[in-house]
């Protein structure tokens, strides 16, 4: 059961899923621009903490798009 | 107001100039080309006598009262079937014709009851002012023991639990059937026999209820005398006074007024001057009212420290003073973000506006969010992205404008019934259908239409089939070259993407099921044959790729050039009567009033000047995002306006550990409905009778929604949401909901021209509404589009993580059923329990086979979060491996099964696509004792 | 040699087939041929036995089963023995002429090789040979009018559904032959089905239609029949089909059969019934010839309207339009009924009178007594009192007198006949056939009857006199179509010359019987 998986790691990997057919880096981009417009903080920092812890089972394009993020990018 | 009569024009409307010139009676008038003279006398101020016309019908000709003498035509033409002529000249009143009328109406009387002082037509029947008009003094035919062959002891047919069909009363004019056929499209009725035995059938001559009739009441509407009559007038007597004001049913906005005697609501009688709907109307809207004034209405406000205490009715005082303390207690020990609000679709545009406003400036957060997230919010996000506003093209009459209408998870006959009644209409003309749903809708195959392609997909498939519609619009050179070049962008990257072997019918087939010549006709039909029109339901939103596919159809119609004019467009049927506005209102827990992003500094200067607070410019918690907040202990207490989230949003289990986690639950609601029993302050709302304010429907069309009668509260919705705000140390205060909606207009671009006394002048306005377009825009996108050029936008198709397994090996998906709405809080208190006492499974009868499932059979329903039990319903309308049910009924639990899985974009849930397991099962295992196992197991 | 008989229903319905049967057991053996036909028209003569003489054909009849052993005994094969003598020298054929029916009763009606040696498809050629406009404009020179009752005229009606843009037009034939005393239509179709094939083709190429329906009363099994082989047939030929004799021009048939209704006799009712619907009247306009079968421009014509188009094709407008009298031009087919020595059917150029056709050909009445009154025109025609004998047979001469001609059913009564009883007759045939619609037809009928009945048995006679004189009057202008429209007019004609049947006393003030 997915309960298992934390709620914005599942919901960062189902955002980072739509964008597997780009170019990686405009890829993160766009994912950091819908991150921003759409994300609350908290699940910001929940998001950038689960990265920091090593981001397991976070889609690459996600660890992208949250290191580009919090950079402010 | 004293009751208000509409004009009958007696024929419909015919376009074009007036350019006939004719005289009636003497006077000049000019009518378009194809009016009945009928009409043209009416424009000129003549009535002429009639019975079996009304304006909503075509003509017909049969009652032979309205003739007319015509200079230098031969005879006593009907002037309900005559067209008009240049230069005609029509005489309405000679003495020939006063013999004729007299004779006409002297043959109904001798077959018709004289009792009209104790008839429940009396006043209101069009039989007896036809017998005043025409100055009829005596029928020779023989009365009482003399009297000839009559009908006056035919039987009465009081199936119906609206309206009764008095045979007795009947003079055959057959605008009961015509209204059913031309009108509501469904022709469940019909002239049984023929001659003096011909009479008004329903079906094949059994009862209405047993007949194939909608109870949509336009029969009732049409009859011109007390044959089919609402049981209401029969039981109160004649209405003395009407309101015009707006249904709060489904997302059509019909108009409708309600007519009362005193303070008693009689009846609600569909509003010819209704934009949205045009004099029809649908079971619930027409009928299904008396919930209003159930008994199981909460009247006054409600507290309890612990949802383990019962209620306590308290003060208004009171109820605002511990909401507000412990709002505040409770921001104080965790932080201002820890509360938020929840905005109805349900409530006025001015109700939902004035709480966005509460959190935004009092709770100081942008923890609001708004029922719409689970339903529409990937049309909001989709058409924004692509057209630059949230919201459908097109007004609901464009659909007589269409030759090819593509239907997309939507049943509009159940859901949206006054505007499928339409698309029928224009489908019966001729215009071709296509179909896109895993359920055969009864829309694909009805009197008079058949659908062209019906595209059976897997549930979950919807972005695979749109984009190999336009890989062959692209492939195939379908494509509208022109407009694409001058009205959008980005169409060369996107066309080369979609062209795409990945994308094509035949790689779609692998994915979808639909065989790829179909595909492949159906996208060649769409592209080529005409005016093409997309209407959409939540059968393209509640999925894991919602917003996908809203852009995905955006791309299709761009690229065929289907924007921007009557007839074509992109348009959500929005599933509650004010979707829309609630979106518009601000909502959004990123975005101000009128889709404005929270983190632009500007649109914030505006309400931070205007309120006098500083606003957060970050986004703040959506609803799932709220309860997954409320779970792990940040997000303490939250406001919840007109919405059962505790039964409509998914996964039931995790909604309810949510609720319970919370410290304070304020529920403002018509009923104790499932959330409020994780409640802790019950604040009683008031139903759209008692409101004064507006409701803007799925065609962005503002109606007013004026009070019948006072709140039966004591106070209206959105002085409670003041006084709160008060309580809490923010001024908030408004005279009048006017003035809500002056603010809003003077915030807001595209509601800049709106207010009540417009609205109250034009009757209804489309917005943007500004001062470039006074009196709005039915039509949007028609220069150029919202965002300046239409964007073409890449959607590549992701399988949903949802499939079938071994253990779960069916999909269910979900829906709407004609007489029952959402949840079922209005509905399952009115008579329209008759048609749906209960939710069905219904599911295919080779996987009912396979599983020893027998019609009716009691069956436990599993997912991989719940399970729930209810009946079967064999159905050969479902494909093989999906199964289907409703979630009007709290007994039923559909939300126990559903899972977390959320659109990727706005996190609408995936209601659509359920992998659950079906079998026979013994035990009427209660919904809610499995609730409180699961809640015991979340809390362990 | 050939022996011919008739296989018309009405000679059936007396032995035609039995007659027909032994004739073939007795001439086998012999070089004779029996040949089916339709039928000559004189019914009291069937089943009427024709013989190929070397003059012409002899007439044996009426001939029972029973008298054939006999008569071939006496040498029938060899055109001997006791006959009528030439068939086309009796007096009632001499005194006709045959234009619409000239091949009914002479050919096979299965055999389009008779059809064309008796001069069948020139007047498609001849439509072929020229422009659609040029034949609606020969068919509006002849003067032909509609036969199915109402007389317009024809080519005036094609020449607007020529006009009528379309993607598909229809040419529709209604053979719905609903009157009483009626049967002309029936025999054509049984006894020269190649001929209304032809019309219709004919009527298709002018107007621009490709496809026509036939739409037949379902008491008719044995025209349906006929219609379907001739149908067949001109198919195989090339006749109807894709390129008609050869050319661009596309056209196909249809029969269609209805359901017993009278009222889908009426053209739009019976426009209704075609398209799969309630036969119930639409109001007019849109006229059928602009907005007809399903919504596009349709001919609606009757049997002997569209039977008679390929003779005015094959010899010109001219010849047609020479018969006849004042705007009745050509030949009508009148059918004799009821109390008449001859009944059958008689086609003339419009002009005879009334008493030469049932006195002089009819013969007067079959029981010998005094003829009283004529109802023309089917059920809602007019009652003709014997004293108006010397009207003249033609649309303009009727209407004059109250009257019409309607598809030329005369049916006779004697001096026994209770005129009141027919009124009433008239109002319950109404309240039987009518389809409900308007309010006039639907509760006037009913009212009729009880009103009459009243009257009849002297209840408040004057003042339902009346009654019944506004209940004509709202009938005949307020109806919805012709159904209602007429159905006063047999009462009112009745009222008005057999007053005494009313118990209205002699004489009467005023003659016109109150018309206004």
């Amino acid at each position: 059961m997915t309960a298992t998986v934390p709620a914005t790691v599942r919901l960062a990997n189902e955002i980072a899923v739509q964008f597997h057919h780009r170019d990686p880096d405009a890829a993160a981009a766009e994912i950091a621009t819908h991150l921003r417009s759409f994300w609350e903080p908290r699940m910001l920092t929940a998001l950038y903490a689960h990265v920091d812890a090593g981001g397991d089972g976070l889609d690459d394009l996600a660890v992208a798009a949250a290191r580009r993020l919090r950079a402010g990018g | 107001m004293s009751l208000l009569r509409e004009p009958d024009f007696g024929t419909p409307a015919r376009e074009g100039a007036a350019t006939v010139e004719l005289t009636v009676d003497g006077i000049a008038v000019a009518v378009a080309p194809g009016t009945s003279v009928m009409r043209a006398a009416k424009q000129a101020g003549v009535d002429i006598p009639k019975l079996c016309a009304t304006d909503s019908l075509e003509a017909f000709g049969s009652c032979r009262l309205c003739v007319v003498e015509i200079d230098g035509a031969r005879g006593t033409p009907a002037s309900c079937t005559t067209p008009v002529s240049d230069g005609m000249a029509v005489r309405t009143q000679t003495e020939k014709l006063g013999r004729l009328r007299r004779g006409v109406m002297e043959l109904y009387i001798s077959d018709h009851p004289l009792d009209c002082l104790t008839c429940s037509a009396n006043g209101d029947c069009e039989l007896q002012d036809m017998a005043g008009v025409t100055g009829l003094r005596e029928v020779r035919y023989g009365s009482g023991v003399d009297a000839g062959a009559n009908h006056l002891d035919a039987p009465k047919d009081t199936s119906n639990p609206y309206f009764d069909f008095d045979a007795s009363k009947c003079i055959v004019c057959s605008r009961c059937v015509r209204a059913c056929d031309e009108v509501q499209g469904t022709f469940a009725l019909t002239i049984d026999g023929r001659g003096f035995d011909s009479k008004v059938a329903a079906g094949a001559g059994g009862s209405f209820m047993e007949s194939d009739c909608v109870s949509c009441g336009a029969c009732v509407q049409a009859c011109p005398t007390a044959t089919l009559q609402e049981r209401s007038v029969v039981e109160l007597g004649m209405p003395t006074r009407s309101v015009v004001t707006t249904c709060a049913y489904c997302g059509v906005g019909c108009s409708f007024k309600a007519e009362l005697r005193g303070d008693e609501l009689v009846r609600m009688v569909p509003y010819k001057d209704g934009g949205a709907n045009e004099g029809h109307s649908c079971v619930k809207g027409r009928f299904a009212f008396g919930y209003a004034d159930h008994p199981d209405r909460v009247l006054a406000p409600m507290v309890r420290d612990s949802i383990a205490d019962p209620w306590r009715e308290v003060s208004w005082e009171e109820a605002i003073g511990f909401t507000a303390r412990r709002l505040r207690e409770i921001q104080a020990e965790h932080g201002v973000g820890s509360i938020g609000g929840i905005t109805s679709s349900r409530t006025t545009n001015e109700e939902v506006y004035v709480v966005q406003k509460m959190v935004r400036a009092v709770f100081g957060n942008n923890n609001v969010d708004t029922c719409a997230r689970v339903c529409h919010s990937p049309t909001g996000y989709g058409l924004k992205q692509t057209f630059g506003t949230s919201a459908g093209t097109q007004d609901f009459r464009s659909v007589a404008r269409s030759d090819v209408i593509l239907v997309i998870g939507a049943n509009p006959t159940d859901a949206h019934p006054v505007f499928a009644s339409r698309m029928k209409r224009r489908l019966r003309e001729g215009a071709k259908l296509i179909v896109i749903d895993p359920r055969r809708i009864s829309l694909v195959r009805s009197p008079h239409i058949e659908a062209a392609h019906h595209l059976q997909l897997a549930p979950g498939t919807n972005v695979a089939v749109v984009n190999a519609f336009s890989h062959v619009v692209v492939t195939e050179g379908l494509a509208d070259r022109e407009f694409v070049a001058q009205r959008c962008e980005g169409y060369e990257e996107w066309a080369e993407f979609i062209a795409g072997e990945e994308h094509s019918p035949e790689a779609a087939e692998e994915i979808t099921g639909v065989p790829a010549a179909e595909l492949r006709a159906a996208a060649r039909l769409y592209a080529t044959g005409g005016n093409g029109a997309i209407y959409y339901g939540l059968g393209v939103t509640e999925h894991s790729q919602g917003s996908t596919m809203v852009m995905g159809m955006a791309n299709l119609a761009m690229a065929t050039g289907n924007i921007g004019r009557d007839g074509v467009g992109v348009n959500p049927l929005r599933g509650q009567n004010n979707v829309q506005g609630s979106c518009d209102m601000g909502s959004f827990p990123h975005e101000l009033p009128g889709y404005r992003h929270v983190g632009d500094d500007d649109v914030r200067g505006i309400y931070e000047h205007l309120w006098g607070v500083d606003l957060q410019d970050e986004p703040g918690l959506r609803i799932p995002n709220m309860f997954d907040a409320a779970t792990e202990g940040s997000f303490r207490a939250l406001f919840v306006q007109g919405e059962d989230i505790a039964q409509s949003d998914p996964n039931t289990q995790h909604v309810h550990a949510a609720l319970a986690a919370l410290d304070l639950l304020v529920v403002q609601d018509l009923f104790v409905n499932e959330t409020a029993k994780f409640a802790h302050v019950l604040l009683p709302g008031t139903s759209f009778l008692e409101k004064d304010g507006t409701f803007t429907n799925a065609e962005r069309r503002i109606n007013r929604v004026r009070p019948v009668m006072r709140p039966r509260t004591g106070k209206h919705e959105w002085e409670i949401v003041c006084e709160l705000s008060q309580a809490m140390g923010y001024p908030m205060h408004y005279e009048s909901s006017a003035q809500i909606m002056d603010e809003i207009a003077l915030t807001t671009p595209t509601f800049a021209g709106v207010s009540f006394e417009h609205l109250d002048r034009v009757g209804s306005v489309q917005w943007p509404c500004n001062e470039a377009a006074p009196n709005g825009t039915p039509i949007m996108h028609q220069d150029g589009f919202v965002r300046g050029l239409g964007r073409f936008v890449e959607t590549v198709y992701v399988p949903t993580s949802e499939r079938s397994t071994r253990k779960f090996p069916l999909i269910l998906t979900t829906g709407r059923i004609l007489s029952q709405y959402n949840v079922g809080a209005q509905t399952r208190r009115t008579a329209n329990v008759a048609w749906h006492p209960e939710d069905l499974l219904e599911l295919h009868p080779h996987d009912a086979e396979v599983r020893g499932i027998r019609d009716g059979d009691l069956v436990a329903l599993s997912s991989r979060v719940g399970r729930t039990t209810l009946r079967a319903l064999l159905s050969d309308r479902m494909p093989v491996g999906v199964c289907y049910t409703t979630f009007h009924h709290p007994v039923t639990g559909a939300n126990v099964i559903t899972t977390e899985n959320s659109d990727w974009a706005t996190n609408c849930p995936e209601y659509k696509v359920t992998a659950v397991q079906v079998a026979l099962t013994t035990e009427q295992a209660s919904v809610r004792e499995e609730l409180a196992r699961d809640r015991t197991r979340v809390g362990s | 040699m050939k022996v011919y008989v008739p296989r018309d229903s009405a000679a059936r319905s007396v032995g035609a087939d039995e007659v027909a049967e032994r004739l073939e057991t007795l001439a086998d053996g012999h070089d004779v041929t029996v040949v089916r036909t339709g039928t000559r028209g004189m019914l009291w003569l069937e089943p009427l036995v024709e013989v190929d003489t070397p003059h012409g054909r002899v007439g044996y009849g009426p001939v029972a089963p029973e008298d054939v052993d006999g008569l071939v005994a006496a040498g029938l094969f060899e055109g001997r023995g006791e006959h009528l003598g030439l068939v086309e020298d009796l007096p009632w054929l001499r005194r006709q002429n045959r234009v619409t029916f000239a091949r009914v009763g002479v050919v096979d009606p299965r055999s389009a090789e008779d059809f064309t040696a008796h001069g069948g498809g020139a007047g498609l050629r001849a439509a072929l040979a020229r422009t659609p406009a040029q034949v609606v404009e020969e068919v509006v020179e002849s003067g032909l009018r509609g036969r199915g009752g109402a007389g317009f005229p024809t080519g005036i009606k094609w020449r607007t559904v020529l006009g009528a843009e379309a993607d598909q037009k229809f040419v529709c034939c209604n053979a719905d032959e609903g009157d009483s005393g009626t049967f002309a239509d029936r025999m054509l179709m049984e006894g020269d089905p190649f001929t209304l094939v032809e019309g219709m083709t004919i009527a298709g190429y002018a107007v621009g239609a490709s496809e026509g329906y036939v739409y037949v009363r379902s008491e008719y099994p044995d025209a349906v029949e006929a219609l379907e082989s001739a149908i067949a047939t001109a198919r195989a030929l090339g006749w109807l089909g894709d390129r008609v004799l050869g050319t661009d021009f596309a056209f196909d048939l249809h029969v269609r059969v209805g359901a017993g209704a009278y009222i889908c006799g009426e053209e739009t009712a019976m426009l209704e019934s075609l398209e799969g619907k309630r036969g119930t009247v639409r109001s007019k306009p849109p006229i059928p010839a602009l907005e007809g079968l399903f919504r596009r421009p349709t001919v609606v014509n009757n049997v002997l309207s569209l039977a008679s188009v390929p003779m005015i094709l094959a010899d010109g407008a001219p010849a047609y339009a020479a018969l006849g009298t004042g705007r009745s031009r050509g030949t009508s087919v009148f059918q004799l009924g009821g109390n008449i020595a001859r009944g059958g059917v008689v086609e003339t150029p419009f002009g005879m009178t009334l008493g030469e056709l049932v006195n002089d050909l009819g013969g007067g009445t079959a029981s010998g007594r005094p003829v009283r009154a004529m109802q023309v025109g089917g059920p809602l025609g007019a009652y003709v009192p014997a004293t108006q004998f010397d009207l003249s047979l033609d649309y303009e001469s009727f209407a004059e007198a109250g009257a019409m001609l309607g598809h030329g059913g005369v049916v006779v009564f004697d001096d026994t006949v209770d005129m009141a009883a027919m009124a009433r007759f008239a109002f319950s045939f109404c309240a039987e056939e009518s389809c409900g619609k308007c309010t006039p037809c639907r509760v006037g009928a009913v009212r009729g009857v009880e009103t009459i009945d009243r009257i009849r048995t002297g209840q408040d006679r004057e003042r339902n006199l009346v009654l019944l004189d506004d209940l004509c009057e709202l009938m005949t202008d307020g109806s919805l179509c012709a159904m209602g429209g007429l159905t006063p007019m047999p009462v009112r004609s009745a009222v008005r010359h057999f007053g005494a049947d009313f118990g209205i006393p002699e004489p009467a003030t005023t003659t016109n019987g109150g018309r206004s």
